[in-house]
């Protein structure tokens, strides 16, 4: 009977599960066109699956290798069951590899529920708890039937008396295991993350974030422009269906395994922002419902069930509640931890970005001080409303030498809008006391700069950014240089990432982009700098998530502060997973209120590590840290604390042992390892 | 939009009230930049603000690109269409813009008490409630009810205060920084929004040619008079340094020396009333 | 008491004469009690006596102040005496006149009023040959005594009941009646939001005039028509407008120096034709309570800002509520969600610009610092001494910040109910 049962089951399963798939496509593609290369990106599926993946996945160990075994397993025991069991090729060999890799995903699936008792806060609950035992009940279902098929039953065991009964239950648990892996994958049950998990490796929007074979980094940060000039082209993301497609997959290839919700600093701080449920509203908004069966943690603040949408209706509504409120969105501090965390490289700033857009754009509805920032933009070309005439006031003592004047130099110096706030003006007198003690040629555009757009582009104002970046861009090209130095990693970030994009042929703007913790790395490394020997307290080091997880620069600052003979000591959430403080995005301007403030909680992991002092390498985590109320520990850019330590040589220089003054001994470099 | 959501039944008028505002080109005080004039932004808001208003936008000048942008500023607060009454440089556009309010016939004229550039006297409101023979009031903050061709209205006053007015429309009311800000201008509807070109007679102002522009010098400063009789104590003044130095410290003092003290200069400052 | 200084011979003498047996009681009555350390001698010279001036120093050694500080503190008499000696002035056929209507801001002249004066008194006696008379047009109750010595020739009353209020079409109407007897041949008005600026626009309308606007200096000039040029700014104080000066002048504070060498008849006008009646399209429903606390940041005057270290928010609250200060805070005190955000001074919140702005209990984050760079005088009441508040303040009290708060109350309370007090005394 089961004979006959199994290839039914099996071929029936699989049909609907191809029915639910098209009607799963055909959801996707009620978004925007994206043209992707689709064989080309199907065949780099094993590959985007098994390397650049399995990376982000290895990093909880546990998880890893129950995915390994179970998934491993299931697709093996898939494979084979439609060979064994569908077509009836009576192999014993087949068989026996059919019963090992149903083993290794049952013992995958005993991983999986012992993950999930009790479940930890992050994971979705609802039918996620059900998936532990669906995946034993296609394992063992297979396993046993598969059992005299391998010889080890004898044939036609469920044939008679008891065999029949055992045959009618067996047959019921592998219906529940069909159902849920194959019919499940593509109705929207939990296993929907692997066939969209899938297809969304293969048409990811950004493909440069995968490895290939030569190795290498493989970021892809910068946020894409919007045709502006483009009547027809809409100003950022209005309804679900204004995502492209493969957006739209992507968010639909989510596991809600609340990775991003437990990085995500908006989450902690008690603001109504949760990743996981921002992507799983926007599977809800595509499929057309109401957020009531969502089961994992809600936006902080704010009670399931009260939301709704459908593919061609707005996220977010001017007035009443729609798919997801405007505070959402505006909570977000774009320190990309969440796109850092996913195993599924869903892409959640670019969305947030996306419906900030449209809300800044066709809204004019940038919440606090936003409009007026944007406003101070357009006008002056600086967030604070300053008379850009006014950029180089304070430096009217340092006689900075100007790109204007100079026309070429080695390095040009973007000060960044820091130039307008007192606290940032000592980093940079730092920094240029750096500089001039290794004497590099460097030259500042003076008033010439303009802010880099980053601010305005994170407040969905694409309009200004283009405009402050193409005139920076047209600035630019007048002056021969070959690198930009900064700062301010925000700058650094765009200047890097998103000018390029838009350079004409005329004015390319492919520039050679660092930060001042890189440069200072390399001239120490060049020995063009000496310190004296470190006597400060023990320090630690906070990663700007511009400079960290969206540029890969985690090693250049504290190599800087290692060759000062300062050892780092570490905080708990550091490096990729540096906590964001909370100076982002422009979440200092649209200041949601939230339970706590995100640099208090920063403030706190530095307390942990007991260091006297942050070296920190960004005005906007300078000034986000120095604000949390003292006591804490001080607060110092790398440039500040390299220039401190600096041996300045001018006395060597004009005593007459001139020539030996690059030989003077370099004490800080004895301690680097 | 905002200003045409439902709610019109609070609007005392059947047809709801309507309301121009007149909007010039604005020029930001740093950079000079043309923006949406501020206070006529402020205007803008008001009447947008104003529930069951129906309004409408005039500007009075040339149709360049650089004014173009300024005036999309306005479209970008959700207006459909400012009516662009074309002028020639150098134009008194009083005459132009009485014949069209004459036509248009709103209740109620909302605009900013002084433009950005040019003379930028504030006269024009009052030449124009004059050549209408329509009332005026300025600093309008507030719109409270309007009933049977009455409009009851807050005046904004130095320090916050507010004074209340009962006012016969149509009237002209001008709108100075107490109002409240303008909501923010997007792109997507400054970019859609149309300007629709009025043709109109432009008289050219004569009386400018005879005047000279410059930029601004800065005013000296009044030196204190002293009208002590005393030579010594008139040098003394003029030489005196300029409040120079660093601040008093009261340290060791008990509340009352201290309060005594920050009472002094409050008194000394004028800002206790 | 007369204003002529009497001189009595004999005592002088008496004076002069070292020898003479009363000569240290006339010096004694001179000094006012004490020793006369300077007087005038015969032939006008001062003669000074060494031994009257200084005092004993800690180290027993006589020390003279020069500095003159000692000096003003004595001769007390003398300067009661001179205080009018200021020339009196009567224009009894004035050529032509200049009329000013000040806004008589809480019913006196204020500063801006005086300066408007004496550009009036400029334009009045440019020509000695044909003098001009300055007519000063009053409107409601006032409180001013000192009209003369402002600059004024001729007043214009206009009083009555009828007067209290806004009424600016009654005014431009009485303003049109005076044009039509007296025929000004300027019309001077402060371009103040106090109400003259409006004033002068609507009377210019009227009129028929094009006013200058915004002026700010008035210089005699052959090239014009009228004799004088005036330079207004324009474009929103971006430009200066140079050109003819018109009928009508609004002019800014500080246009021209008050009068205070001269005293004038000030002689009370009144209009031939009576008071006009108008119906009034405007009708004033009388003012409205504001709350200061709800006065915009950036716009405040005065500003009472909390930090972290008010512990008695009810007690500050009701501090701001007496002195009338708009409130402000600081970051911490917003974060911890004792005030509202829009209360937040600073970089990071508002930028201010008050003419006083108190710091309660702030230490002074540069942010917050940056963000009152613009105030005039900073007054910081703090724990502690070393903050940078307390740097940056014109005055810091180092205490309590309740306690200290609590006794300025006190002290304000008080003064209010002494002015209370001579108002109604008054």
């Amino acid at each position: 009977m089961l004979d006959t049962l199994l290839p039914i089951l099996l071929f029936s399963a699989l049909a609907l599960a191809a029915i639910g798939a098209v009607r799963r496509v055909r959801l996707w593609r009620q978004g925007r066109p994206s043209s992707v290369p689709v064989i080309k990106g199907l065949m780099q599926v094993p590959r985007r699956y098994l390397v650049d993946l399995h990376h982000v996945v290895e990093r909880d160990k546990y998880i890893s290798h129950t995915h390994v075994a179970t998934a491993g397993g299931f697709v093996l025991a898939a494979l084979l069951a439609i060979v064994v069991h569908g077509l009836g090729l009576d192999s014993a060999i087949l068989a026996w590899v059919l019963l090992a890799a149903t083993t290794s995903m049952f013992i995958g699936s005993l991983l999986v529920a012992k993950r999930r008792s009790p479940p930890p806060s992050r994971l979705s609950k609802g039918p996620w708890m059900r998936l532990p035992k669906s995946l034993m009940a296609f394992s063992i279902g297979m396993f046993v039937v598969t059992l005299p098929t391998a010889g080890i039953l004898p044939e036609g065991v469920f044939q008679s008396g008891v065999g029949w009964f055992a045959a009618l239950v067996l047959a019921a648990v592998i219906v529940w295991g069909l159902g849920e892996m194959f019919f499940g994958m593509t109705w929207g049950g939990p296993m929907k993350h692997a066939f969209a998990g899938a297809l969304h490796l293969a048409f990811h929007r950004r493909p440069e974030r995968f490895s290939d074979a030569t190795g290498g980094e493989h970021r892809s940060t910068g946020l894409k422009a919007l045709k502006l000039d483009d009547e027809s082209a809409k100003l950022g993301v209005e309804k679900p269906a204004d995502f492209t497609w493969n957006q739209l997959l992507g968010f639909d290839a989510c596991v809600q395994c609340g990775r991003c919700e437990a990085m995500c600093p908006a989450f902690a701080a008690g603001q109504p922002l949760n990743p996981k449920k921002l992507i799983q509203d926007m599977v809800v908004g595509m499929a057309g419902g109401s957020d009531a069966h969502y089961a994992g943690s809600p936006y902080p603040g704010k009670p399931v069930g009260e939301h709704k949408g459908d593919p061609h209706g707005p996220i977010v509504a001017r007035e009443g509640t729609t798919l997801v409120d405007a505070e959402t969105l505006w909570s977000c501090t774009t320190c990309r931890a969440c796109v850092e965390e996913c195993p599924m490289m869903i892409e959640h700033v670019d969305a947030i970005v996306d419906m900030r857009r449209f809300l800044t754009l066709e809204h004019g509805n940038t919440p606090n001080k936003g409009a007026e920032v944007l406003d101070n933009l357009i006008a002056t070309d600086n967030p604070g409303g300053f008379d850009p005439d006014s950029r180089l006031h304070w430096a009217a003592d340092l006689n900075l030498p100007l790109m204007s004047d100079k026309k070429e130099a080695e390095v040009l110096l973007w000060l960044g809008d820091g130039v307008f706030d007192m606290r940032n003006q000592r980093t940079l007198r730092a920094f240029i006391s750096v500089l001039r003690a290794a004497q590099v040629d460097f030259a500042v555009l003076g008033t010439e700069e303009r802010d880099s757009g980053d601010v305005a582009r994170r407040l969905g104002d694409e309009a200004t950014f283009q405009s402050l970046a193409r005139r920076n861009i047209q600035t630019l090209s007048r002056y021969r240089f070959s690198r930009i130095v900064t700062c301010d990693p925000h700058s650094f970030h765009v200047l890097k990432n998103e000018y390029g994009e838009l350079g004409t042929p005329q004015t390319p703007a492919d520039y050679h982009v660092q930060h001042h913790s890189t440069y200072i790395n390399e001239l120490v490394v060049a020995g063009r700098l000496t310190f004296k020997a470190w006597k400060g307290g023990s320090v630690t080091y906070h990663d700007p998530c511009y400079l960290g997880r969206y540029n890969g620069e985690y090693e250049a600052p504290r190599d800087v502060l290692r060759a000062l003979g300062i050892e780092v000591k570490e905080m708990a959430r550091s490096g990729y997973r540096s906590r964001c403080c909370g100076g982002g995005g422009g979440a200092p301007i649209t200041d949601i209120p939230g339970k706590q403030r995100i640099p208090d909680m920063r403030m706190e992991d530095v307390r942990e590590t007991g260091a006297d002092l942050v070296a920190v390498g960004c005005p906007q985590c300078t000034a986000m840290l120095e604000g949390v109320v003292e006591p804490r520990a001080a607060i110092k850019d790398i440039a500040e604390l390299v220039a401190d330590a600096l041996i300045i040589e001018t006395a060597a220089e004009k005593s007459p042992q001139r020539q030996e003054a690059p030989a003077t001994p370099r004490p800080a470099l004895e301690v680097t390892p | 939009m905002p200003h045409d959501v439902s709610n019109r039944a609070k609007s005392a008028t059947p047809d709801g009230l309507n309301v121009a505002v007149l909007v010039s080109i604005g020029r930001h005080p740093l950079t000079a930049r043309t923006r949406r004039a501020d206070q006529d932004a402020r205007a803008v808001e008001m009447a947008l603000t104003l529930e069951g208003a129906s309004v409408s936008l005039l500007h009075a000048g040339q149709h360049e690109r650089e004014h173009e942008e300024a005036l999309r500023g306005y479209l970008g607060m959700g207006i459909d269409s400012v009516n662009l009454i074309q002028q020639r440089p150098q134009a008194d556009v009083v005459p132009a813009l009485a014949d069209a309010l004459r036509e248009g016939a709103p209740q109620l004229v909302l605009t900013g008490t002084r433009a950005e550039t040019h003379e930028a006297s504030g006269v024009l409101p009052y030449l124009l409630a004059e050549a209408l023979g329509w009332p005026i009031i300025t600093g309008l903050a507030a719109v409270e009810k309007v009933e049977q061709g009455m409009a009851t209205v807050l005046q904004a006053l130095p320090r916050g205060k507010r004074r209340r007015l009962r006012i016969r429309l149509p009237a002209i009311a001008t709108v100075d920084t107490s109002a409240p800000a303008a909501r923010q201008s997007a792109f997507g509807p400054a970019k859609r929004g149309a300007l629709e070109p009025l043709d109109a007679t432009s008289e050219v102002d004569e009386a400018l040619a005879a005047w000279q522009v410059q930029p601004a010098r800065k005013r000296p400063k009044r030196l204190k008079i002293v009208k002590s009789s005393s030579a010594r104590d008139r040098f003394k003044a003029a030489a005196a340094k300029a409040d120079g130095g660093g601040g008093q410290t009261l340290s060791d003092v008990t509340p009352e020396q201290g309060a005594e003290a920050i009472f002094k200069l409050l008194k000394e400052e004028g800002v206790l009333r | 008491m007369s204003d002529l200084i009497r001189r009595d011979p004999r005592r002088e003498w008496i004076i002069r004469n070292r020898l003479h047996p009363q000569h240290q009681d006339m010096l004694a009555e001179l000094g006012g009690g004490a020793q006369t350390s300077e007087w005038m001698g015969p032939h006008g010279v001062m003669r000074k006596n060494p031994h009257a001036v200084g005092f004993t120093g800690p180290n027993g050694i006589r020390r003279i102040d020069r500095s003159g500080a000692q000096q003003a503190a004595q001769a007390p008499g003398r300067s009661a005496e001179t205080k009018d000696a200021r020339q009196r002035i009567t224009i009894d056929t004035p050529d032509f006149m200049v009329a000013v209507v000040p806004d008589m801001v809480g019913g006196r002249l204020s500063a801006h009023d005086r300066d408007l004066l004496g550009l009036a008194r400029q334009l009045a006696d440019a020509d000695p040959s044909q003098p001009g008379a300055v007519l000063a047009v009053v409107f409601g109750e006032h409180k001013e005594t000192a009209f003369d010595e402002a600059g004024i020739d001729r007043l214009l009353h206009v009083e009555g009941e009828r007067f209290s209020g806004y009424l600016p079409e009654l005014k431009v109407a009485t303003l049109q009646g005076v044009e039509r007897e007296i025929a000004p041949r300027y019309w001077l008005l402060p371009d103040s939001n106090l109400g003259g600026g409006e004033l002068g626009r609507r009377l210019a309308a009227r009129l028929g005039e094009r006013p200058a606007a915004q002026v700010w200096q008035v210089e005699t000039a052959s090239d014009s028509p009228t004799g004088w040029r005036c330079t207004a700014r324009g474009a929103a104080g971006r430009d200066d407008i140079t050109r003819a000066l018109p009928r009508v002048v609004l002019a800014l504070a500080e246009c021209a120096d008050p009068v205070s060498e001269t005293r004038h008849a000030c002689d009370p006008v009144t209009l031939a034709q009576g008071l006009p009646d108008i119906l009034g399209r405007i009708e004033d429903l009388g003012e409205v309570a504001v709350d200061p606390a709800s006065v915009a940041l950036a716009e405040a005057e005065f500003i009472l800002s909390a930090g972290n270290g008010v512990k008695e928010w009810d007690s500050y609250h009701h501090a701001a509520e007496v002195l009338g200060a708009t409130k402000g805070a600081s970051r911490v005190a917003v974060d911890d969600g004792y005030m509202p955000r829009d209360r937040q001074v600073g970089a990071t919140g508002t930028w201010v610009s008050a003419r006083v702005y108190v710091a309660v209990g702030i230490s002074g984050a540069i942010q917050h610092l940056q963000g009152i760079q613009s105030c005039d005088k900073v007054v910081a009441i703090n724990l502690d001494e070393g903050c940078d508040m307390v740097k940056r303040a014109d005055l810091a009290v180092i205490g309590d910040a309740s306690a200290v708060l609590a006794a300025l109350v006190k002290r304000v309370e008080q003064y209010r109910f002494e002015q209370q007090e001579n108002r109604d005394a008054a």
